[in-house]
Order: structure tokens, then sequence, then C-alpha cells
């Protein structure tokens, strides 16, 4: 395939397709969606964290004039149901309820007040449980189960080499640990579902990242055959992970079920913070051990995450092993335990926004103790394109159980970091900028400044268990739909999609239109997570789009030209002979008019049958921040004051549409280091599920240029060189941020950096 | 009957008194720009102009806006002609899901009617009365100040 210096479409900046209706408010979202005879649902949730339902008194609420019925447990199917990556593991609806907030009952009524007055209406009798609130009292052996399979999950290991080696190898050994709050994804725009059964058939309109995935778990769940299940996905606001397969949208069906008609349920603001999920309450405690010279020996880590009441992870993302994976010996242990929370899951970055951030921590701390600048350091020991990658083995051998095949050795296809780092550090200013560890390069009264870098990884689709696909369909006119099961969460994948079946066939990217959320007519694909789309989801694309030229150039050798269809080549919608550039037909002509005597038209639809070689489930992406900020000592206040960020996603699809991501991305991570945090009360219930309460970024909170620079990597498996990219940044600014802080003012401060916490650490409280 | 006064055209319809004005403008007149998301205030998405003034439009009860001018994002622009503050934003791809992005627009467009001297550092401070969940900070304020400019330039032609 042509390296990027020969490309027409791809690397272009073209305007997002769905930016005309974003900038005129045309654009449509699940909350905009309604549907004839639709009636509204609302769901009643738990007030207690852990609590048996002895009894559900709906009679009076049935009574209301304009109720249509409720759903409790005893309608729900008797099947767990598990969300793609153990975001959710359970019943739709039990006897019990493990977390405030959660789904106890459903009712259906012609209005939505009236569905509202009828829930309000329902008594509930409970029975409360002990319930567990932290990680601490999870793993108590004598803790309360939050579910049967008790409160810890098996942890996943990756480790190579052996550290008892490792410890005798190293000149010196620094330990640390420290613990992390929890983020909401905190949508700006919520979600609704509309479900609707015509007989055995049902279909749902809803905002989701992964329509293929919710199409199979609604069929396994009701016990349909796949063409009974059609899922129409609406585009989701900001999601972040948020919006997968969400237990809201199994209710809905449960619900439009029992009522005989279409229902539509849409999630308030509280239910979106305090009823779906979270990022992950986590802590790390780990060790590095390095020689004089800065050579990593080994980096030995166990962190722990709590998966709240339907979570079931401990196979968080933790990319940042492969990071430094070039030290001889490594040992990374992750375990999941369950409370009494609301359920936590993958949100943007999962894994690698804390662990990473915490092995960043032990990066500095033996940085420090060398005396060595971090970027030179960072430089010496990352990884490099070709390495074997640590963490496919845990994927690889959990996978080979059941394939039987051997793991293949698994290399990283490319590497931009030293690229980024280098070129980062010198547009950043870093070495005029650098005053050593722990030293404010500027003191201005109580202000003092500090500047720090955070490197990070993170994959690009997960082959095993991520499988993607994608057709190209050709029509008359010589336009094109690319369908391919993603979503439009604002990552402008319709577009780079579009581009990359444009680049592969000749045609502009006006021409191709990207069908994204019909489960009808896309293949089963993974979704957008994982950072999939652009590396995974783009590769498909663009096999189908080489499939569809295949077989139109084999059309027109056969009926047209007389010739063998290697003799011929696709160009800006016309097919041409090769070496003959007066012989050519228009791509349309060819595709409008009948080739055989019974009058069909060509029927082109390309499909994705070239798989991505098994390296490729070892992809990924890299970002190295640089950040500048201001300690304020009298209040405690930090604000950022420059901030660089750089990114290596192989060929930049469209450069503004990646550049949003990497801000974006950071904005996000600056949001978790210093404000972002969840609030529960010794009841489980979340005290700050609101703007005010619960600080996400605004915008003068971030500098008012962010500059971007990419790397210049060519992924040798991506399509057209692509990498993914939208989950390094998030990751790579926790650790940018912090490292910041403590060179302003020399000491480490607990995510979220919350002025309070800065002045405890400084003594001045 | 109450009488509306939206984007240029009257509507007379009932409305309760509980009603919020961003309820009527999305269910009743179909205006579907008007994004609602934490109908406390605290987000923006919901901002519309009542004369001229940027306001969280779940914040106001409906029957408030009566005898008011009211534009709301659709009184903007259309995709086929957009306005320059939409062009703008669409040329410096200052948005990623969207939701956010009427009200944003809207109150740009209060900010630059104003026809005063902007910095971007303004601009930025002006709109942190919105949430842009996506990150588009940057973008966006780069956005504002070209449709400024550009219609400084514009003034200074006339």
């Amino acid at each position: 395939m042509s390296k990027s210096g020969s490309l027409k479409i791809v690397g272009k900046n073209i305007a997002e397709k769905d930016g005309k209706a974003k900038v005129t408010g045309s654009f449509q979202y699940a909350g905009d969606f309604s549907i004839p005879s639709m009636a509204y649902g609302k769901i009643l949730r738990s007030p207690y964290a852990h609590a048996r339902i002895k009894a559900i008194h709906s009679e009076s609420a049935q009574e209301i004039p304009g109720v249509l019925g409720i759903v409790t447990y005893r309608d729900a199917p008797n099947i767990e149901w598990v969300a793609p990556y153990n975001n959710y593991k359970g019943l739709i609806m039990d006897e019990r309820v493990r977390f405030v907030g959660d789904e106890v009952a459903a009712v259906a009524a012609v209005r939505k007040d009236i569905a509202e007055k009828a829930m309000d209406l329902i008594s509930v009798e409970y029975d409360p449980l002990p319930s567990v609130l932290s990680i601490e009292d999870a793993i108590l052996c004598n803790a309360p189960k939050v579910r049967a399979e008790g409160n810890r999950k098996e942890p996943s290991v990756t480790a190579w080499g052996n550290l008892d080696e490792g410890l005798n190898e190293a000149d010196f050994v620094v330990e640390s640990k420290m613990k992390f709050g929890s983020q909401q994804y905190a949508p700006v725009g919520t979600n609704a579902c509309t479900a609707k059964w015509e007989g055995n058939q049902v279909t749902l309109w809803t905002a989701t990242q992964t329509p293929s995935e919710l199409k199979s778990i609604v069929a396994e769940a009701f016990q349909l055959p796949m063409n009974s299940v059609r899922v129409i996905a609406f585009p989701c606001s900001s999601s972040f992970g948020l919006w997968w397969v969400n237990n809201f949208m199994l209710i809905t069906v449960l619900l439009a079920k029992k009522i005989g008609r279409p229902v539509k349920i849409e999630l308030n603001q509280y239910e979106s913070f305090a009823g779906v999920k979270r990022r992950h309450l986590e802590k790390s405690r780990g060790r590095i051990g390095c020689k004089e010279t800065g050579d990593i020996v080994f980096i030995d880590v166990e962190h722990i995450i709590d998966n709240g009441a339907y979570g079931y992870k401990s196979d968080v993302g933790f990319f940042s092993c492969d990071l430094w994976g070039r030290s001889p010996h490594g040992r990374y242990v992750v375990e999941g335990v369950s409370t009494n929370l609301v359920t936590a899951g993958c949100m943007r970055g999962v894994g690698d926004v804390t662990l990473n951030a915490f092995v960043e921590r032990l990066i500095d701390l033996a940085a420090i103790r060398l005396s060595m600048d971090p970027v030179d350091f960072r430089l010496k020991n990352h990884v490099r394109a070709g390495d074997i990658l640590r963490k496919g083995t845990g994927y690889w051998d959990r996978v080979s159980e059941f394939r039987g095949k051997k793991r293949p050795s698994v290399c990283l296809s490319s590497e931009g970091l030293g690229e980024c780092l280098r070129n980062g550090a010198e547009s950043f200013s870093w070495k005029e900028k650098w005053s050593g560890w722990g030293k404010p390069y500027k003191i201005c009264g109580s202000k003092y400044y500090g500047i720090g870098v955070g490197t990070a990884t993170h994959c690009c689709g997960i082959a095993l268990g991520g499988d993607v696909s994608a057709l190209v369909r050709m029509h008359e006119d010589s336009s094109v739909t690319v369908c391919c099961s993603m979503s439009r969460h604002g990552q402008g994948s319709e577009t780079t999609q579009a581009q990359i079946a444009a680049e592969a066939l000749g045609i502009s990217a006006d021409d191709v239109k990207v069908e994204a959320g019909d489960t009808e007519v896309c293949p089963w694909s993974h979704g957008s997570i994982s950072s999939t789309a652009a590396h995974r989801t783009g590769f498909a694309t663009m096999q189908a789009a080489l499939d569809a030229k295949r077989k139109i150039l084999e059309i027109a050798g056969k009926h047209y030209f007389g010739c063998r269809s290697e003799d011929l080549e696709l160009e800006s919608g016309k097919i041409l002979k090769k070496g003959e550039p007066d012989k050519w037909i228009a791509l349309q002509e060819l595709l409008s008019k009948p080739i055989t005597d019974t009058g069909t038209v060509p029927t082109i639809i390309g499909e994705a049958g070239t798989c991505m070689p098994p390296a490729d489930t070892f992809c990924r992406h890299f970002s190295a921040h640089f950040a500048e900020v201001e300690v304020d000592i009298e209040t405690g206040q930090i604000a950022i004051v420059d901030y660089f960020a750089t990114q290596d996603s192989g060929t930049v699809l469209n450069p503004k549409i990646l550049e949003s991501q990497v801000v974006g991305g950071a904005i996000l991570g600056c949001g978790f280091a210093l404000t972002e945090e969840l609030i529960f009360d010794d009841k489980g219930r979340i005290l700050n599920p609101n703007f005010v309460d619960y600080k996400v970024f605004r915008s003068s909170d971030f500098p008012i240029r962010c500059p971007v620079l990419f790397s210049k990597t060519y992924d040798p498996v991506g399509p057209f060189g692509a990498k993914g990219g939208g989950e390094g940044p998030t990751c790579a600014a926790v650790p940018a941020i912090a490292q910041a802080v403590y060179n302003a003012i020399g000491v480490w401060i607990d995510i979220p950096m919350k002025p309070e916490k800065v002045l405890r650490e400084l003594g001045r409280i | 009957m109450t009488q509306f006064h939206v984007n240029g055209r009257f509507y007379d319809i009932e409305v309760s008194p509980d009603e919020t004005l961003a309820d009527v403008l999305r269910d009743k007149l179909g205006f579907r720009g008007v994004h609602v998301s934490c109908e406390r205030g605290e987000c923006g998405a919901c901002t519309i102009l009542m004369d001229g003034k940027p306001i969280p439009s779940c914040m106001v009860l409906a029957l408030k806006a009566e005898g008011k001018e009211i534009t709301t994002i659709e009184g903007l622009g259309s995709p086929g002609n957009l306005h320059p503050i939409q062009k703008a934003f669409l040329e410096e791809h200052a948005f990623q899901c969207g939701f956010c992005t009427p009200g944003i627009i809207l109150s740009a467009k209060a900010l630059i009617d104003r026809k005063e001297p902007l910095t971007a550092l303004q601009v930025s401070h002006a709109l942190d009365g919105h949430i842009c969940r996506c990150g588009s900070y940057p973008q966006i304020v780069k956005a504002i100040m070209r449709a400024a400019d550009s219609q400084k330039k514009e003034l200074r032609h006339e």
C-alpha cells in the first residue's frame, strides 16, 4: 500500500461529514427520537446500597389512568448477560439491589409525567443488607458478598523474566504507592432508548458505541435469533465508554414487550451520573529496579480496582507494561473487587489512566534517584518497534485455550514515541525551562511554576474478542455506502472511514456515506471501543473497498475491455487501461448498465475478507505530553499555564480530527488529575452527581492554545499506515500534570490534586 | 394562549405555568437544536438568546418569554446557508460530539454582537457557562476569534 506521501484523500483536513448538522443543531441524538404510539418509561431505583427486595406493591401505580404496565425482576428473564469487556455481569433485574441507583422496577405510561407519578406510587419493602463501600472493605475475609462469585476476581497477571534475578541485578530499588479517585463520565447530553416489538421482531433506537454487541446481547437475553433483533444506533453525545450496552436498554426492551407498545426511556442527568457506570476506584503499589546507568531492570506493580456492583473486570488495559517492556523482568498484577457502589467500567484510557500514572511515578522516582532529566530517562528506556510486547502474553494465553494455537511472537508494529519526546521537548523549550527535580523554574510571590512530561501508550483495538468487519456497497451512480458498525460520538470516524474508502477506490470522500449504526446492514463489529475505529475498522473498510475495486475491474475487464483486470486501474471515478489513458469508461456507466442477458446491473459489495496479521493485536499508539503549571502555595490552587501534546497515531487520517481527539483527551486527563472525583457517603450514595459539585474542566481551566505535534510514523499494518489515538492522550496528561506540580512545589500530591490536598502536603493546614 | 416570537416568527400556543422555555421550544415548537442535558443551568447546552442575551432555557419558565425575541440555533443558519460563526466552527473543527455546539455558538453570537474588541482569553472566560465535555475549548476559542475577525473585516468594508 502506498506510503503517506502519495495519498490524495487520507491525511487531508476534510471537514467532518456530520459537521454541518452539528453546527446547525439538526444533528439527531437518541433523545430526539420518537415513533407513533410510543409510551414513556421511568425506572424506579434503589435507595439502598445493598438490600433484598421483600415485596413490590404496584397496585396503586397501576390504577393511575394512562399507566400501561410495570415490570419488576419477576418479569426479567433468568439469564445473566455480560457486557463487552465485563462491564456488566448480572441479570437485568433480580431480587437483590447492589448499589444506590440499582434498577428495581420500570413503569410505562402514555405521558412522561404520568410515568413519573406512577413511579412514586410503587412501594417497595426492602430488607437492607450489610454493604461493601470501599476496596479495603471488599477484601476483608468476613466482608459481605456483593456477588455470588465472591468479592475478589482472579487477578490478571502479565509477567516476564524473573523478579528475584531483577532484584539482584538492580543497583537500586525505589518503591511507591498511589490512590486514585473515581472519575465520572459526566456526559453532557444523556441517553435514551426506544424499543419496539412486532411479533418476535424487536427494534432498538439508542446511542451506543457498540451496536453489534447490543444486538447480540438482546438476542441472547430474550432468546431470539439474531435476525429478530435490529439496533439502529444514534450518535452518542460525549460518551468515553459510557454508552456501550447498558442495562437500561434491556429494561426498555423488557417494558416494551410487557406493554405491547413501543416505549422510550430517557435517562436524566442524575441517572447518567449515578445509575450507569463510572471509572473504577483504584490503588497501586510497586517498585522499580534500575542500574546506575539509567537502565530499568524491572518494574513490579500490584494494582487493585473496584468494579462496583455489576462490573466484573480484572483485565483492564494496562498497556503501560509494554511502554517499559524492554526491562528484562517485570510483573503486573491487576485484581478486581466488587463493591456496593455504582458499577464501574471502561472509561477512556481504562487502566492506563491510573496504572500508567503510577508506573510513570516509579519512572520519575528512579530518574530523581539518578538526578536524570525525565525526558532523557524516558528516551533511554521506552519500547521500540520490533520489541516483544508484554501485555500480549496474557491475551494470547487465554485465547489459545480454546483455539489451540501456539502464540506467535508478538512484536510492536511501529513506534514514534522517541520522535514525539525529542521534537516535543524542543518545541516546548524543555531544556531551557528544566531546573532540576522538585525545583520551580520560576516563583512570583506565592505562585510557584513547574514543568512536567508524561508518556503513555494504549492499544489500537484488540483483535481477540474484538473482531471487526465492513462492507463497501457501490451504488448505480458510483456513490458509495460503507457499512461498518461503530459509533459517532465526536471522534470523526464517519469522516475518516470515508477517507479510507475513497482513497482505496480512487473517488472523492464526498461520494462516500458511512452507515455505522444499523445492524441490519452493518456486519458484526466490535464497535468504537479500545481505540479500534481508525486502525482496525479502518483496515476492514480499506479491505472491503479494495475488494469492491477488484470486483469492478474484473467486470470491466470481462465486459468492456476484453483484458485482464490487472491491466486496469480505477482513478478519479474512471476505469482506465494502464498505459492507454485514452481508453476508459466512467465508473458510473459500468455500475448502471446491465451486464448480462437477464438485465442485471452489477451488484458490487466489497467484503473485508483479509484478516489483519495476528501481530496487529499488539499495535500501540503513543502520546507524550508537556505541561507547565502554576501552584499557589497560599490557596493550593493549581492552574495549567501551558500545554503541548505530541502524538504517534501512525499516518494521520485527518489532522484536525485527530488534533481534537488529542486535545480533548488531554483535557479529560487534566480533569482527572486536578478536579474530578465522585464523592460517596457512608451509605454508598454519590454526593456530587451534578456539574456544580462534580467539577469538570471548563474553557478557562485550560490554556487557550494547545499545539499538537504528530510523529511521522507509518504503521506497516494499519490502513495507509494509520493507528488509533483516542485514549493515549488522556493517559499521558495525568503524569505530565503530576510531575509538573511536583517540580513546582517539591511534593507529590494524590490524584485528584485538589487545593486542600496541596495545602496539607505543604503542611499549611 | 401565549405568543412566542422565535427566530422571526410568531407562535400562539397553550403552555402551562410550570413548563420551561426549553421544553416548549423543543417539544411544542420543534426546535430540536435546543439541547437539554442537566436541567439546572449548569452545562449551558440549552442556551438560547432572549432579546440578544444568552440564557439557559431550562432555567426560564416559558411564560417569561412572552413578548421577548427568542433566537435558537435554527434561527442562525441552515446547512445550506451557514452563519459566519457556524462556518468558522466548521472550518476550525470546533466540536466533537456536537451536543454543546448550538448553545456555544449562540453565546458566541451574543459576544461578537457586542462589537467590542475581543481577546482569546476573554472569549475563553466568556464560555465558562458552557461545558464541552469532549474538550474542544481551544478550537472553539479559535473559531470564535476567527468569526469575530471576519465580522470586523465586514464592518470595515461597509
